[in-house]
Order: C-alpha cells, then sequence, then structure tokens
C-alpha cells in the first residue's frame, strides 16, 4: 500500500508523534477501524472534496441548523463548522466509554443527592466543606427536598479526550444544560446526504434514539399523582444560539417548546396558555439556567423564567429537569474528587481515568501551581465554554507572570492540570484543499431516570480548527465531526 | 397549541401566500403588458404604477416618474421594504422559526431553503433580466410548500391556523389585486375611451391570479367586467375567488371553533356571516357599487384577523 500521506487530500498532512493520531499509526499506516473509509476516500480528488464539503454546509444552512451572530449593521447566520472526516469509535472501546460515563452520572447524582440531605461524604472528611460552602452553585434552598425519583441531573454530558498514552480522560463533567446533542444528529443526517455512499461498509449505531429516551426519563419523574404527565422543553427563545436544539428535542420528543411569557403559575401548578385555554404542565425540561428560571426566587430582572416556578417546583406540582442546583457538582473543583466520589457511593473503580489536578486552595499544592505554569493549563473553577483558560506551553513570560498574579489574588477560584494532548483526527482544512491533523475530544450524553437509564451510541466529536488549538469549545471557533459508534 | 405558536403558524400561512401573489403579479402585470393591445397598457409607467399599487399603496403617492429597476427591486429583493418578496418570505420563514417544533422537518427545511435562494439572489441580474426566472422560481416554491403543508403535517389545529393564514390572506391579495386592475380599467377608459366592460385589464386579471384558462372553460366567451367579476368573487369553484376562500376559512374555523351557534362577538361567527352574505349575492349586486363593495371586503377580512387574534392568540 501506499504511505497514506502522499494522496494528494492528505498533502499537507503532518503526523506529530507527541500527539495520539486516530487516523495514523506511527508508522504511517491507517488503522484498521479506518481502512474501509480510507480506502473510499481516496477516490475523490481535491475538487471533489471541495464540492462535497460545500454541499455538507448547504446541507446544515437548508436544515436551519444556525445560530446568529449578531454585528452592528446586520444579524449574520452561521453553522457550527462540521467536517467531513467522521470520527470511529470501535465496539470494545465503546463499552467501556459508555460504562465510564454511566457509572460517573450514578455517582455524581448520589453526590448531589448527599450534598443536598446528610451531607455524609463531608462528614467522613473525603470532600472538603470549604469546597461545598464556597460554592456559588449550591443552592440553599435545595437542602432536604427530595426531587422526583431521586434524580438531580436527568441529562449529563462527559468531556472525553484521549491522550497520548491512548487512553481516555475525562476532562469535565456536564450537569447542568448540557447541550450539543442536537448537533449528534444533525451531523449524521448532513454526512448521510453528502457521503451516503460510506455508510453501507460499516454498520454503525443509529443517533436517532435520543429523543424517544429523553422523552421517558422525563416522563419517568412526573409529580405524584400524576397519570400522564404534560411536558414542555422550556427555551429562552429563538434569539439564544441554541434555540436550534432546544426545538430539535421538543419535535424528537413531540411535545410543546415553550418560552417563560407562555407559562403562568396559579395556585402553585404550572399552566401554558394555549389556543384553548390553560393546559397544565407536569415536567418542564429547561435549558435556562437556575439563575433565571424564577425572577421571584433567583435573578430578579430574569425575563426567562416564570414567577413562582421554584415554589411550584418545591410543593411538588411541577418536576424540574435538570433540578436546580446541580451546578455544585460539576464545579471543576469537585471534578477533581471524582474518583473518591465514586469508589464512596458505588464501591467501585472509576472506569475512565481523570486528570491529575492540582488545586490552588490548597497551599502545597498551589506552590507547585505557581512554580510550573508554563507545563500547566490553568482554569477558572466556576466558568464554562473555555473562557479563562491559560494553557503554560502557549504563554510569553510576562503573559506567565500575570496568570500568577491571578492565580494568588483569589486561589480558589483555579485548579491546574498537566497540558494533556489530545488526539489529532484528519480534518479537512478549506484554506489547504487538504486534510490536516486538527485536536479532537469527545462528548457523551447519559440520562438518569427513575429505574431507567441511557447512554447515546454516538456522541460530539468537537474538533479545534485551528492548526495546534487544544480548545475544540465551539465559542472558541471549534467544529465538530459525525461520530460512529461500531456495532461490532 | 401555545396562543404564540399559533400566532406565529397563521402569520407563517399569510406571509408564504402574500409571497406568492406579489410574485406572480409582477410577472403577469410585466411580460403581459409588453405586447398589450394599446399604447396605455404598453406603457412602463403603468404598469410599475399598478405592481406598486398592489405592493403599497402609499408608495405611488407623491411619485411623478418610477424608475423600473429601482421599483422592481423595491418590490422583489429591497430587504428595506417590508412590502417586497424577500421581506415576507423572511418574515415566513421568521414565523416558522417559532413554531419549528410544530411543523415538520421537511416544510421547515423547504422554507428555509426558499429563504436562502431569495436571500442571496443576484441583485443585478433580477432588476435587468432576471424578473421571469425568479417571479417563477418563487411561484414554483410557494406551490411546492404548498404541497409540504397539505402533505407533511398532521390535518389537525396546527393545520387549520396555518390554512386560515394562507385562505385569509388570497382573500385579501385577491380582492387588493381585483382592486388594482379595476383602477386601471378605468383609468384606460379615461385616457383611451375603451370601455371598462371590455378592458384588456380583466384578461390581465385572470392571469394574475392563475384563473384565466379555467375562466374561459367556464363561460367559453372573451372576459369581460362582468363574467371576471362573478368568476373571481362569487364562483365557489374557482379556487381564486373570494366565495372559495371564504367557504375555505369557514370549513378551517370549525377545527378551532366547535360551537355550533358561536358567540357573536367571535370570528368564527364573523367569518359565517361573511360567507353566508356572500354565498346568497349576485354580480348584480356587486357590480351595482364594486368600489364600496371591495372596500367592505378588506375591511371585512381586516376584522377577521383581529378577531383571529383576540379569540386565539392574544388570550392572556
Amino acid at each position: 500500500m501506499k504511505a497514506p500521506t502522499s494522496l494528494p487530500i492528505f498533502s499537507s498532512y503532518k503526523y506529530d508523534s507527541k500527539f495520539y493520531d486516530e487516523i495514523f499509526t506511527e508508522k504511517n499506516e491507517v488503522r484498521e477501524v479506518y481502512e474501509t473509509l480510507f480506502n473510499l476516500f481516496s477516490e475523490y480528488s481535491v475538487n471533489d472534496f471541495a464540492n462535497l464539503n460545500d454541499k455538507a454546509k448547504d446541507a446544515f444552512f437548508n436544515q436551519g441548523i444556525t445560530f446568529q451572530v449578531y454585528g452592528d449593521k446586520e444579524t449574520k447566520e452561521k453553522i457550527f463548522p462540521f467536517d467531513l472526516f467522521p470520527r470511529i469509535i470501535g465496539h470494545e472501546e465503546w463499552q467501556k466509554i459508555e460504562k465510564g460515563a454511566l457509572q460517573r452520572s450514578k455517582a455524581l447524582n448520589l453526590f448531589l443527592w448527599d450534598l443536598y440531605h446528610d451531607q455524609k461524604i463531608i462528614k467522613d472528611k473525603i470532600v472538603p466543606i470549604d469546597l461545598i460552602d464556597s460554592s456559588v452553585n449550591f443552592l440553599k434552598q435545595m437542602k432536604g427536598f427530595n426531587p422526583p425519583g431521586g434524580i438531580y441531573n436527568h441529562v449529563s454530558g462527559t468531556d472525553l479526550i484521549k491522550h497520548s498514552d491512548g487512553n481516555h480522560y475525562v476532562l469535565e463533567d456536564n450537569i447542568r444544560c448540557p447541550s450539543g446533542v442536537s448537533y449528534v444528529v444533525g451531523n449524521r443526517a448532513a454526512l448521510k446526504r453528502t457521503l451516503f455512499g460510506v455508510f453501507n461498509h460499516y454498520q454503525s449505531y443509529n443517533v436517532s434514539d435520543y429523543g424517544q429516551n429523553l422523552l421517558e426519563i422525563i416522563e419517568s419523574v412526573k409529580p405524584k399523582g400524576v397519570d400522564i404527565p404534560k411536558c414542555v422543553v422550556l427555551t429562552p427563545g429563538v434569539y439564544n444560539s441554541a434555540y436550534y436544539e432546544h426545538s430539535f428535542l421538543a419535535k424528537q420528543m413531540g411535545v410543546e417548546l415553550v418560552e417563560g411569557r407562555d407559562l403562568f403559575i396559579d395556585n402553585d401548578f404550572v399552566y401554558m396558555k394555549t389556543i384553548r385555554g390553560l393546559v397544565r404542565v407536569d415536567v418542564i425540561y429547561r435549558r435556562v439556567d437556575d439563575l433565571f428560571i424564577d425572577p421571584l426566587e433567583f435573578n430578579k430582572d430574569s425575563l426567562l423564567g416564570v414567577p413562582g416556578l421554584f415554589k411550584s417546583y418545591m410543593k411538588g406540582k411541577v418536576c424540574l429537569v435538570n433540578a436546580p442546583g446541580t451546578g455544585v457538582a460539576d464545579d471543576k473543583a469537585i471534578y477533581t474528587y471524582m474518583p473518591q466520589i465514586i469508589k464512596y457511593y458505588l464501591d467501585e473503580e472509576p472506569i475512565l481515568n481523570n486528570v491529575h489536578t492540582y488545586h490552588c486552595s490548597r497551599p502545597d499544592e498551589l506552590k507547585y501551581v505557581l512554580e510550573n505554569v508554563d507545563k500547566l493549563v490553568v482554569k477558572p473553577v466556576d466558568e464554562s465554554g473555555g473562557y479563562g483558560i491559560s494553557i503554560g506551553n502557549k504563554l510569553t513570560k510576562e503573559e506567565i507572570e500575570k496568570v500568577k498574579e491571578t492565580i494568588k489574588a483569589s486561589p480558589r477560584k483555579y485548579i491546574a492540570q498537566p497540558i494533556m494532548s489530545l488526539s489529532t483526527h484528519a480534518t479537512y482544512i478549506e484554506d489547504e484543499n487538504s486534510f490536516e491533523p486538527r485536536h479532537v475530544d469527545l462528548r457523551t450524553f447519559t440520562l438518569l431516570g427513575k429505574d431507567k437509564d441511557f447512554v447515546l451510541k454516538g456522541g460530539l466529536t468537537r474538533v479545534a480548527l485551528k492548526r495546534g488549538n487544544l480548545v475544540v469549545n465551539s465559542s472558541q471557533g471549534g467544529g465538530s465531526k459525525d461520530t460512529w459508534v461500531l456495532k461490532k | 397549541m401555545l396562543a404564540r405558536v399559533a400566532n406565529n403558524l397563521f402569520w407563517m400561512g399569510r406571509y408564504i401566500e402574500r409571497s406568492e401573489h406579489m410574485a406572480r403579479y409582477m410577472n403577469v402585470n410585466y411580460f403581459s403588458s409588453l405586447d398589450a393591445p394599446n399604447e396605455l397598457s404598453q406603457s412602463r409607467q403603468f404598469v410599475l404604477r399598478s405592481m406598486l399599487f398592489v405592493a403599497d399603496e402609499e408608495e405611488i403617492k407623491d411619485i411623478k416618474e418610477l424608475d423600473e429597476q429601482k421599483v422592481l427591486y423595491d418590490i422583489g429583493l429591497n430587504p428595506d421594504k417590508q412590502f417586497s418578496i424577500l421581506s415576507s418570505i423572511q418574515n415566513a420563514q421568521q414565523n416558522a422559526n417559532g413554531a419549528r417544533d410544530l411543523i415538520s422537518s421537511e416544510l421547515y427545511e423547504s422554507i428555509n431553503t426558499l429563504n436562502r435562494v431569495v436571500k442571496n439572489y443576484n441583485k443585478d441580474v433580477f432588476v435587468k433580466n432576471g424578473l421571469f426566472d425568479f417571479t417563477t422560481m418563487v411561484t414554483t416554491n410557494v406551490a411546492s410548500l404548498r404541497t409540504k403543508i397539505r402533505g407533511t403535517l398532521l390535518h389537525d389545529e396546527v393545520y387549520a391556523i396555518i390554512m386560515l393564514g394562507i385562505y385569509i390572506e388570497r382573500a385579501n391579495q385577491v380582492i387588493r389585486i381585483v382592486n388594482s386592475k379595476y383602477n386601471d380599467a378605468l383609468v384606460e377608459e379615461v385616457n383611451s375611451d375603451i370601455s371598462v366592460t371590455t378592458s384588456y385589464e380583466w384578461t390581465t386579471l385572470l392571469k394574475c391570479v392563475e384563473s384565466y384558462d379555467m375562466m374561459r372553460r367556464y363561460y367559453r366567451k372573451v372576459p369581460t367586467s362582468n363574467t371576471v367579476l362573478d368568476f373571481l368573487i362569487l364562483n365557489p369553484a374557482c379556487p381564486r375567488s373570494i366565495m372559495n376562500s371564504l367557504n375555505s376559512i369557514h370549513y378551517y374555523i370549525g377545527y378551532l371553533c366547535k360551537d355550533e351557534i358561536p358567540h357573536k362577538d367571535s370570528a368564527a361567527f364573523l367569518i359565517g356571516k361573511l360567507k353566508y352574505d356572500h354565498q346568497y349575492k349576485t354580480i348584480e349586486d356587486v357590480q351595482g357599487d364594486l368600489k364600496e363593495c371591495i372596500e367592505k371586503l378588506v375591511e371585512d377580512l381586516s376584522l377577521v384577523g383581529e378577531k383571529m387574534d383576540a379569540d386565539y392568540f392574544s388570550l392572556y
């Protein structure tokens, strides 16, 4: 076989041995799972690929899988960049990911129950009290409250990477309002339209059963006394960047997509305003953050929420999915205790690895961090979307000093981790008309309900499109790939 | 169904229908004027004025000399003009977006695709020599949208509300087009001594609402004011007639209002009244005072819209 990188569409593919390349081995051979796909791709010319790339973009625009960017003069419609080269995850590799993601979600749920009830894990000195006390995401109002079905994090997103040692590591757990699942389905639809010829060579799982499972999960946590629950999805509105996802999920579940202004509380029951009058609502899959769900209880200026919604929840008249107050457990400082948390509640060894983490709140670890900023990734504990992250080996001397000052000013706010080398995957780069290696991660989606759980067999592979960039978040210019989980 | 979303669906239907009428009106007027039998109806200014009259009467009030490319651009692709075809399609898309979870992906994607095509249409090509292609593209796509509405949605309340939007808008547009062509015929009479009864404008009118061939088949005569108005206002078999629209509006309001005798102040009551009023009208009644009849219809249809809003879209 010819060296794969001699093909024109791989002309600028530069293999870097520092990273785990998902497609090629160190010997410049195609990994087994990608062989068929690679052979099919070799039949395409550079022009073919440029055309296919345009076709894929059209598929997204036409399906309206877009978000708005507001400029001074005009509003622009944009798509999240989509890459044509799918990521393939072998059957066995997936088994481990799936079990590991489910294990983490279950442990986090038990952890949340404990935090809002007896706090045994703190009394047993496994997790320090000050981590909880100092967390802005701990909602006092939730103390002693039993959410329906005992579930807090009905929907969890687990972010994983593959390190240079070939093992998966969890980078973060997202259990507030994790988004991205609509792109898993949208990416599949776009790839099927563009490269339909490749699908019959692989036996991969379908990803379109997510909506059905989500509906079953949220129906399982209906309030007491309700026979067939009326479920809705609550969105901040059409101008929200994830509006497509909200409407997608409502449609997949066949339930109404409501905004705060469509809901109304009377005598602690929640109603929606329909053309036939008020209709009672029992379960709300809310895609509005905790602080905005109820202006009477949280942010007074919120126009997105519903006055009295939280009280209605507390009285058991409606169920909120995910439960308010889950943010305390997906805090980056809590993340570092995940191995202990899993062991404590489930009496199991963690299936997925945690990245070793230094807590700047601990004096000895703070010292190490300050001395090694250039070798570490420093992250604020309560930011999401890739903001506020500094990657040591990309910083100038002045910048390193600045980071040190910032950490010293509020050590509790920061954690640090070794610079993990995210694996690379072949990604089509428009400007080069060629595939190049780019860093990727993977977000999996796990659902927990009363006596039911589900992990979507597939996930969102996010790719950092800038050469050498390690931040894959879409808010930082990242794109995504269709992700296939093989049946065998 | 949420009241807010119902409003979105209603306006989606209206804007879809509106864009088609505008496109066809432009197309037919422009191209049939090219070989019209008299000088006035061949005149560019006359045709452009007629187009703007249907788009927005206010636009021609103070303008003496119209610029062809500007008029075409304003009605076709000007995003700053609320009456442009581009704005109508964009409004249809935005309303579809607000009700996205209720309509089929096929329908949503078709509206979205049409919106993109229109938004990206080359302005220079359009005003120079793209009028035919553009307007034909719009009317063809709107027809396909209607097929998607009929063929992919559940025929339930969602469907009924979209259809109410479509038929209320259709009745509105047809009566406005009748009004415009009636005015054109009056102008012709003053300027060229051609009788209103036999004016060429009646043929153009029929073509503007895609009813020329069927009218010929029905009456087997050259169109005159009498036969054309009878056909377009009172004939229930003509799919573009006011009577046909009123029958459909009455039928679809039945999905929303189940009362045998609707409340006197309701949209359903007014619709029933309008329908039966017209059902027992003759063309002689209409022709007695055509102008008044047209104005009354425009007013009544606008009242139907207001009552729909009060009854279903803004309950709280």
